[in-house]
């Protein structure tokens, strides 16, 4: 650790550039890498290596082959190129291999070599090949760009989803560009391309010329042009060895250098050393003759060890400047940008040590950098061969993290991070043993049960997993039954109906969807079998399922009435068939025929559910329909849909007492209703005479109080009167105080001797003249008292 | 917001319109009047649809059927399966929930239910113990737990606010509902209906007394007031038997009236301040007061009629045994006298239930009457209210009511409607089964009436869902157990008092919090179970 700096070089005058190897590459190179084609993934990501790829041959032995390592240069996979010439080769931002070929066919390779999809750029493309091509990446995902023969630019900001834009023509374009890249600017990619000493820029509607500013005079052509990760900034070398270096949207110019080579590099790829400028904090600190708090801290830290008072001192200077917070923050960020474990823990030491001296410290940032280095380090050994940074790791996220070790096949690791940093289960360790259950699916060696056990086993129920995506995975491989033997520990209906409906398991997905209880899957399902089976068979399915049977029944009473009644026919149910062509009666049909006609097929199958009862009331309701039809023609008015009740009442109203003395014969109405009827008709008619005569023709069956009532609604006392006179003992004190009588039912309620009848009385005892009455009673009830 | 209605939308200078709509097909057809004669009235809006609670593929189909499927930008659900009613009240105002259920066969409701269980239980915290009776109840229960399983891991961990949940189907006691209620807020809604926690009542007592006035200018318009809990007059009469409910209007009245002399005492500027500042409160008391004078004195005219008082005497003679087994005399009148039909197949069902179905002789007569006077399209009605239970033949010549009456005491002699002692003064005399099963439930626990709920129609169980040992709660001392009691199929308002004053009892040990599909009395519970073909 004497010189710490000695890999540091100064880039202009405040920066500096750091350089070191991350691995020592494992691979076993037979060509030189000039001779293949090379795309490093960002991120760490996988290296993959096309070799061969310009040999026209047709021999077998030298067809191209491609090989995919990991950053380390372990061998991930390696495969006999079977297809097309390949023009250039990328990596998308989910680590998948683009593969762009001379005809425009872009094929999709996983990370160990699996074959994935394949997309064309477009017809075009295809006629006139593909010159140059550069696989680029946006915020939206990872995007293809063509040259094509015609000199052309075709492409796509998004491989995810393909949408592909063929860009406008470059006036007077002959040749080939000198070089070109895309850019990325306000969402929207485009090209820059160089032809001779004039810019271009491409955007889909137009192109434009351009100019950097502050060029240097005298380049008659650029020959490479290169830009920032972030499409920020952009370089250009031209071939006076002059380079350019600015923003990318060409307003600003931010250096130029002339290094003085002519020739045209050829291809840089940068694999197993590691450049990057050297972050502010760790500057801060090992700057030579740094007094920055960190710096001092650390320095105060190592005298400490020593067991010197020199650490007193440090510290002291620290506290002095009231910069301990800043020098723990300092070299806990320092800390994050370290590669070497022994120099993350010397300076996560010396802030652990400044932490001391500090009173409120929040923990969060040393326990997090601790636990973020510990997954970097793991992440970054050989065998994993993952060598992110610290600020590349926090863009990345942990769940990409996971995401891009799940492709890796690293479940166990992946397991263990989620484990260390205790990840909810539903965000870490179950997706992760999720993904492995898909990759087991796909083992085709072993048997669907040994499958489904093993996966079992090793989720149980886990909270979170999806059975169901695992069982899509299965599907998707063509093993049917292992994906329902998965969907069988699926505990979400929702999620198994719709993929039992794929796979063309309806009656187990109707019997999946009615467990649920959710009514509008089971409908889902209804509607989908109904399409899928003849109708015999689906009221045969619908037979042995009484709740969907219940639910497809609702669905006819609104939309299919027929299907209703053979649905009921089915079933024999033949109350509901009564039922429903009673409504049927009043819905379907106006002529009085009709109508009959329907209520008669309802009696019928009332008759054969053996429910006599309703048959009868049928039977009765056609009678009293063609009865009041008649009426209708004979004595005109409006009868139909009156009740029996009612239609009696108008009878009587309309003065027809003989027709209504005969229907309430023929339908047998009881005499209590009769009389109660009569009374209120008559008394509606204020038929004072026909009622009398009415409560003459024999004993009232339902006693003469109503008669009272009846008369004093409609305010006539004296007719009233004439009843009350009529009334039993027992109501007769009412039916007096009724029609106001009080004296007479003070009298009668003495003779009664009933207390309750006496106070009755005496509430309806008022002002002045009912005075003697009053006395009267009181002094009854006094005498009652003494007895 | 406007109310859905057919043809053209009200106009307003508005470019976007959201349907808020139950998944009924019915209101799908209004919905397509309504955007297709907007489309063709011109500049186009757009629209969208929320379907409460959830999203129904019917639905979505018959609006594609109808051709104004495409015309929705989005089409989502607003989960909204408990609306909040009062502090311990909650409903899913499902009206057709009793009929879907236990006659049609249609689950819906259920599952809507028990999704608001799981959200409430994401809110408060697994409830530990399910308790349950009935049909509905173990399938709702059956949901829960499966839906328990499918949420594994996304719980959030809570301590539970419920320690125990009781779900008992409607059907486990048909009777409660169908005798007249005899609270407060019971008799407000026999009498005038609360839609909506508002009633609107007729406007004549409500008309501001002025003088001079001689009572021309009286309000066409109905009075409408909101009822809850928020009303301090209001919760503390709300649950009163209605024999109680004077006596605290007029202590009230004395209260206030004093309040407003204080006036003369205020001497000095700060007791005027004072006296001041409590007028706002002391208005709202005295403009509370004569409200519910006036909706008492409205319930007072109906209650002291004698109508009603017969009713009531029938009611009753029913609930205690007598005389259930024949045609009853006033049931007969009233059928003869054509009073409404929901009344009389009211009572017609409380005999029914009071005597475990009728002697088919009976039984006929009844129906015979009903169809002769009322019309025979009521035969469909009459049906449906055999499948549901509430009249039925007696089978087996065994009336198992008396059982189940005298072993959960549902009828009290000696009731005190000033001062309950017991559930039954809601009902003046009965009491409730349904909460009778509630109280036993929590002591001594229902295993003390096994037999009885034997006789009661379907299954009922128990079922624990266990907690992180973390979550357990250790019970202080005197300190109250929390029960949701879940009314599957509606609940009325005297029930719900009857619980209230279970939760108050001081040595109860149970609070009690409500919710159901829907709240309801007799009347509109038979007026759902009505068909009127035409």
């Amino acid at each position: 650790m004497d010189c710490y700096t000695a890999n540091w070089n100064p880039l202009g005058d405040s920066a500096f550039y750091r350089k070191y190897e991350l691995y020592s590459m494992d691979w076993d190179l037979k060509e030189e890498l000039r001779d293949c084609l090379v795309a490093a993934a960002p991120y760490g990501g996988p290296i993959a290596l096309l070799r061969n790829p310009w040999r026209k041959e047709k021999a077998a032995s030298v067809r191209p082959v491609l090989d995919i390592y990991s950053a380390s240069g372990m061998p991930l996979a390696s495969l006999l190129w079977k297809s097309g010439p390949v023009v250039s080769l990328g990596w998308s931002a989910e680590e998948e291999l683009l593969c762009v070929q001379e005809d425009g066919a872009v094929l999709v390779y996983g990370l160990h070599g699996d074959f994935r999809r394949h997309f064309s750029m477009g017809n075009e493309v295809l006629q006139n090949r593909v010159l140059d091509a550069r696989i680029f990446h946006t915020e939206f995902g990872s995007g293809v760009a063509i040259l094509t023969g015609a000199h052309r630019f075709t492409l796509s900001a998004n491989v995810g989803d393909l949408k592909l834009r063929r860009m406008p023509e470059v006036p007077g374009l002959q040749s080939a560009p000198s070089c070109w890249t895309t850019l990325c600017q306000d969402r929207v990619a485009h090209i820059l391309l160089a032809v001779g000493p004039d810019l271009y820029l491409l955007d889909h509607a137009a192109c434009s010329s351009v100019t950097p500013p502050g060029l240097a005079p005298g380049v008659s052509s650029f020959l490479q042009m290169a830009v920032s990760f972030t499409y920020r900034h952009l370089a250009l070398f031209t071939d006076t060895g002059y380079i350019w270096m600015g923003t990318a949207s060409l307003k600003e110019k931010l250096c130029e250098f002339n290094c003085n080579i002519r020739a045209p590099p050829k291809q840089m790829v940068c694999t197993h050393e590691f450049l990057h400028e050297v972050p502010a904090a760790s500057e801060e600190i090992f700057k030579i003759a740094s007094m920055a708090p960190g710096a001092l801290l650390l320095e105060a830290q190592k005298e400490y060890e020593k067991e010197s008072q020199k650490a007193d001192e440090y510290l002291r200077e620290i506290q002095e400047l009231g910069q301990l917070t800043q020098a723990v923050q300092q070299c806990i960020e320092a800390a994050g940008h370290e590669h070497q474990p022994d120099m993350q823990k010397s300076l996560l030491r010396a802030a652990s040590f400044g932490k001391c001296f500090l009173d409120r410290f929040p923990p969060d940032s040393f326990v997090h950098m601790c636990q973020d280095l510990r997954v970097l380090n793991a992440v970054r050994d050989y065998h994993i061969g993952i060598p992110l940074t610290y600020s590349q790791y926090k863009q990345l996220t942990i769940q990409v993290l996971l995401d891009r070790l799940v492709l890796r096949r690293l479940y166990p690791l992946a397991i263990q991070i989620c484990e260390y940093l205790r990840l909810p289960e539903v965000q870490g360790v179950s997706r992760i043993l999720a993904h492995w259950a898909c990759y087991k699916v796909q083992q085709k060696d072993v048997s669907d049960e040994d499958v489904a056990r093993a996966i079992n086993q090793k989720l149980g129920d886990t909270p979170g997993v999806s059975y169901s995506d695992i069982a899509a995975r299965a599907y998707g491989c063509g093993r049917t039954e292992l994906a329902i033997k998965l969907l069988e520990y699926e505990p979400r209906s929702g999620e198994q109906v719709p993929l039992l409906l794929k796979m063309k398991r309806s009656k187990l997905a109707l019997s999946k969807a009615i467990e649920s209880g959710d009514t509008d899957l089971v409908f889902t399902v209804l509607l989908h079998l109904k399409n899928e089976l003849n109708r015999g068979d689906f009221f045969m399915t619908l037979r042995n399922q009484p709740m969907a049977l219940s639910l497809y029944r609702q669905f006819c009473k609104h939309q299919e009435l027929e299907t209703l009644k053979d649905l009921y026919n089915q079933d024999d149910n033949h109350q509901e068939l009564g039922s429903f062509h009673i409504r049927a009666s009043y819905a379907a049909e106006e002529r009085i025929e009709g109508r009959v006609a329907a209520l008669q097929t309802a009696a019928d199958a009332f008759y054969k559910a053996k429910n006599e009862f309703a048959a009868k009331a049928t039977e009765d309701q056609m009678r009293l329909l063609r009865l009041q039809r008649r009426l209708e023609d004979e004595l005109g008015g409006e009868f139909l849909d009156l009740s029996l009740h009612d239609t009696v009442t108008t009878l009587i109203l309309g003065g027809h007492n003989k027709r209504a003395e005969q229907l309430a014969r023929d339908f047998r109405i009881p005499d209590k209703r009769l009389w109660w009827l009569k009374l209120t008709a008559l008394a509606d008619l204020e038929d004072w005479e026909e009622l009398e005569k009415f409560s003459k023709s024999k004993k009232s069956p339902i006693g003469y109080l109503p008669f009272v009532e009846i008369c004093m609604k409609q305010h006539n006392k004296y007719e009233a009167k004439k009843y009350a006179s009529r009334v039993g003992p027992e109501q007769k004190v009412k039916a007096l105080l009724l029609v106001g009588d009080v004296a007479q039912a003070a009298d009668v309620a003495i003779e009664h001797r009933s207390e309750a009848e006496l106070s009755l009385v005496l509430s309806h005892c008022t002002g002045a003249t009912d005075g003697a009455t009053a006395d009267k009673i009181q002094r009854a009830r006094a005498q009652a008292q003494k007895k | 917001m406007f109310t859905l209605k057919g043809n053209r939308l009200p106009a307003a200078d508005v470019k976007n319109i959201i349907f808020f709509v139950r998944p009924r097909l019915e209101l799908m057809d209004i919905i397509a009047e309504n955007v297709l004669s907007e489309d063709r009235r011109g500049p186009t809006r757009d629209f969208h649809i929320l379907f409460v609670p959830r999203r129904s593929l019917l639905c979505e189909q018959r609006l594609k059927d109808l051709g104004v499927l495409g015309s929705f930008i989005h089409r989502e659900e607003y989960s909204l399966d408990l609306i909040p009613f009062d502090g311990d009240l909650l409903s899913m105002e499902s009206e057709g929930a009793f009929k879907e259920c236990y006659l049609e066969g249609d689950q819906t409701s259920l599952y809507h239910a028990a999704k608001g269980l799981m959200t409430l239980q994401a809110l408060y915290g697994t409830i530990p113990q399910i308790f349950g009776k009935g049909e509905c109840a173990r399938q709702v229960a059956n949901m829960m737990i499966r839906m328990k399983r499918e949420f594994t891991g996304s719980q959030n961990l809570i301590f539970p606010v419920f320690d125990n949940l009781l779900l008992l189907d409607r059907n486990v006691d048909l009777l409660t509902p169908l005798a007249t209620q005899l609270t407060y807020e019971g008799l407000i809604d026999e009498i005038y209906g609360i839609q909506n926690s508002y009633v609107k009542l007729p406007p004549e007592k409500f008309a501001p007394k002025k003088q001079g006035d001689g009572g021309k200018d009286l309000p066409t318009e109905a009075k409408k007031l909101q009822l809850n809990s928020a009303e301090e007059l209001y919760a503390e009469i709300r649950d009163k038997n209605f024999n109680a409910v004077g006596s605290v209007l007029s202590k009230k009245a004395k209260i206030i009236s004093a309040a407003f002399e204080e006036r003369h005492n205020a001497k000095t500027v700060g007791e005027i301040k004072q006296f001041v500042s409590q007028l706002p409160h002391m208005q709202a008391a005295r403009g509370s007061l004569a409200n519910h004078t006036s909706i008492a004195e409205l319930i007072k005219d109906v209650t002291t009629s004698e109508d009603f008082f017969d009713k009531l005497t029938v009611e009753q003679e029913f609930m205690s045994g007598i005389d259930t087994d024949k045609v009853n005399n006033y049931i007969e009148d009233c059928i003869a006298q054509k009073h409404s039909l929901i009344k009389v197949l009211r009572l017609v069902c409380l005999q029914s239930v009071c005597n475990s179905g009728l002697k088919q002789k009976v039984l006929d007569y009844y129906k015979r009457e009903i169809l002769q006077t009322y019309g025979y399209e009521h035969i469909l009605t009459l049906h449906n209210l055999e499948k549901a239970g509430l009249l039925k033949p007696q089978t087996g010549g065994r009336n198992n009511y008396p059982t189940i009456r005298k072993t959960l005491r549902l009828w009290m002699d000696d009731v005190n409607e000033q001062n309950p002692t017991d559930i039954s003064y809601v009902y003046s005399g009965y009491a409730p089964l349904s909460v009778r099963l509630a109280q036993l439930l929590s002591r001594p626990g229902w295993r003390s009436i096994e037999e009885v709920l034997r006789i009661l129609p379907g299954p009922h169980f128990e079922e624990r869902q266990p907690l992180p040992t973390g979550l357990q709660k250790k019970r202080q001392p005197g300190e109250n157990r929390v029960t949701l009691i879940f009314f599957l199929g509606g609940v009325t308002f005297a029930e719900i008092a009857a619980l209230r004053f279970l939760s108050q009892l001081e040595d109860g040990g149970t609070e009690y919090v409500i919710a159901t599909t829907k709240l309801m009395n007799g009347t509109s519970w038979i007026e759902a179970l009505m068909e009127k073909p035409f």
